[in-house]
């Protein structure tokens, strides 16, 4: 299984002027990585960060715009993989941390647990293209490809638990601050 | 009595916005996203706007991701309108609450009171759906107005610029199905 802090780390280091959205156990480690940058945060709406991000990268397609979403997280907005297929944004890219487990509430199993295919359901629901990547060998190589690669494209990303969650992290910027930060940074240069 | 607003006066409506939101803008194209969760009361608009070249309609899943969708397009500067139904309402306050009034995210709707009876008002309509989204909108003090017929199409500018001045969610309901 790989670390999610290691992905994010190789994604930090690759991503250039990309746009992140990182949600639930993602969120604290991302913060520390990459503390001041493109990057909204999912907060309080739990499984909106896919639509969240297909919205910026309709609304910004010269840039990549990278989804760190969760299995816990997209099984609530399951429906959002044909949105974002029938949207068919180019530069989306959709990176799912499956951990099998609602980790921020005790690690209980997610219904099917590491049964559910997300990259077979996004495929069939018009994906452009899935992956399925156990190890971080494998990511490494394949992370080039992810963040330029026509879109929409998801990234099953098999991973152990996170070091901390956002009930174990400390405070984090307000999801309206983050908000106001990013349409700073990028609302007034369309 | 309430009567029917015809959708093309409602589109002339939506462009207007979009229209003062890129004056000036780089990008004019599209001129605005409607972000949709198809709503049978506003059917004619959605059928009008499928014609609409200058416009780009989005139709989502649910409304939990119309929400968001309209967030991020928000945040890259983009003029948007989301376009659902009262159910929708209901389905979606977590997200809206989560998305539009914690993250302080102008998001503007259009909301179709479908079965809603022409000759009651809303609170006294025999159907849950009609009766309790004003309610509704009122216990999370989302500024709303009804849309009763032509005189009313200045709500739409009106509760749209609202949204923008008090960043976080305004709401039109439609009174009647649209024509």
């Amino acid at each position: 299984m790989m670390k999610p802090e290691e992905i994010l780390k190789l994604i930090a280091a690759a991503r250039g002027t990309a746009i992140c959205v990182p949600t639930m156990t993602t969120a604290p480690a991302w913060r520390k990585i990459a503390p001041d940058d493109l990057s909204v945060g999912c907060v309080g709406f739990m499984g909106g960060a896919s639509a969240l991000g297909l919205g910026l990268a309709l609304g910004a397609p010269a840039r990549r715009v990278i989804v760190f979403d969760g299995d816990g997280s997209l099984l609530m907005q399951l429906g959002s993989l044909a949105t974002i297929a029938g949207a068919a944004p180019r530069n989306l890219t959709h990176l799912l941390f499956k951990n099998g487990v609602y980790h921020t509430s005790g690690s209980q199993e997610t219904p099917g647990g590491q049964g559910v295919d997300f990259a077979a359901m996004a495929k069939a629901a018009g994906y452009r293209n899935t992956y399925t990547i156990g190890t971080l060998d494998d990511f490494k190589k394949r992370l080039p490809g992810l963040l330029t690669e026509e879109g929409p494209i998801l990234a099953q990303l098999m991973t152990g638990l996170a070091e901390s969650t956002p009930m174990t992290a400390g405070p984090s910027t307000p999801f309206h601050q983050q908000v106001a930060d990013l349409h700073a940074k990028v609302g007034g240069t369309r | 009595m309430p009567e029917s607003v015809p959708s093309s006066l409602i589109i002339d409506a939506f462009k207007e916005i979009f229209q003062a939101e890129r004056r000036g803008a780089k990008r004019q194209d599209p001129l605005g996203w409607i972000i949709s969760v198809p709503d049978t009361h506003q059917k004619s608009v959605l059928a009008a706007l499928d014609k609409e070249r200058a416009l780009r309609v989005l139709t989502c899943s649910t409304e939990d991701d119309a929400n968001a969708v309209a967030a991020g397009l928000y945040i890259t500067g983009e003029p948007v309108i989301v376009m659902i139904q009262h159910a929708g309402l209901f389905a979606s306050v977590n997200t809206i609450r989560g998305i539009s009034m914690d993250g302080r995210v102008p998001i503007f709707y259009m909301i179709g009171l479908l079965s809603r009876e022409k000759d009651k008002d809303p609170k006294d309509s025999r159907h849950s759906m009609v009766r309790f989204a004003e309610p509704l909108l009122d216990v999370f003090s989302i500024p709303h107005a009804r849309m009763e017929g032509p005189d009313d199409l200045h709500l739409i500018s009106e509760y749209y610029r609202k949204s923008r001045e008090r960043k976080g969610p305004a709401a039109v309901l439609v009174g009647l199905e649209t024509a």
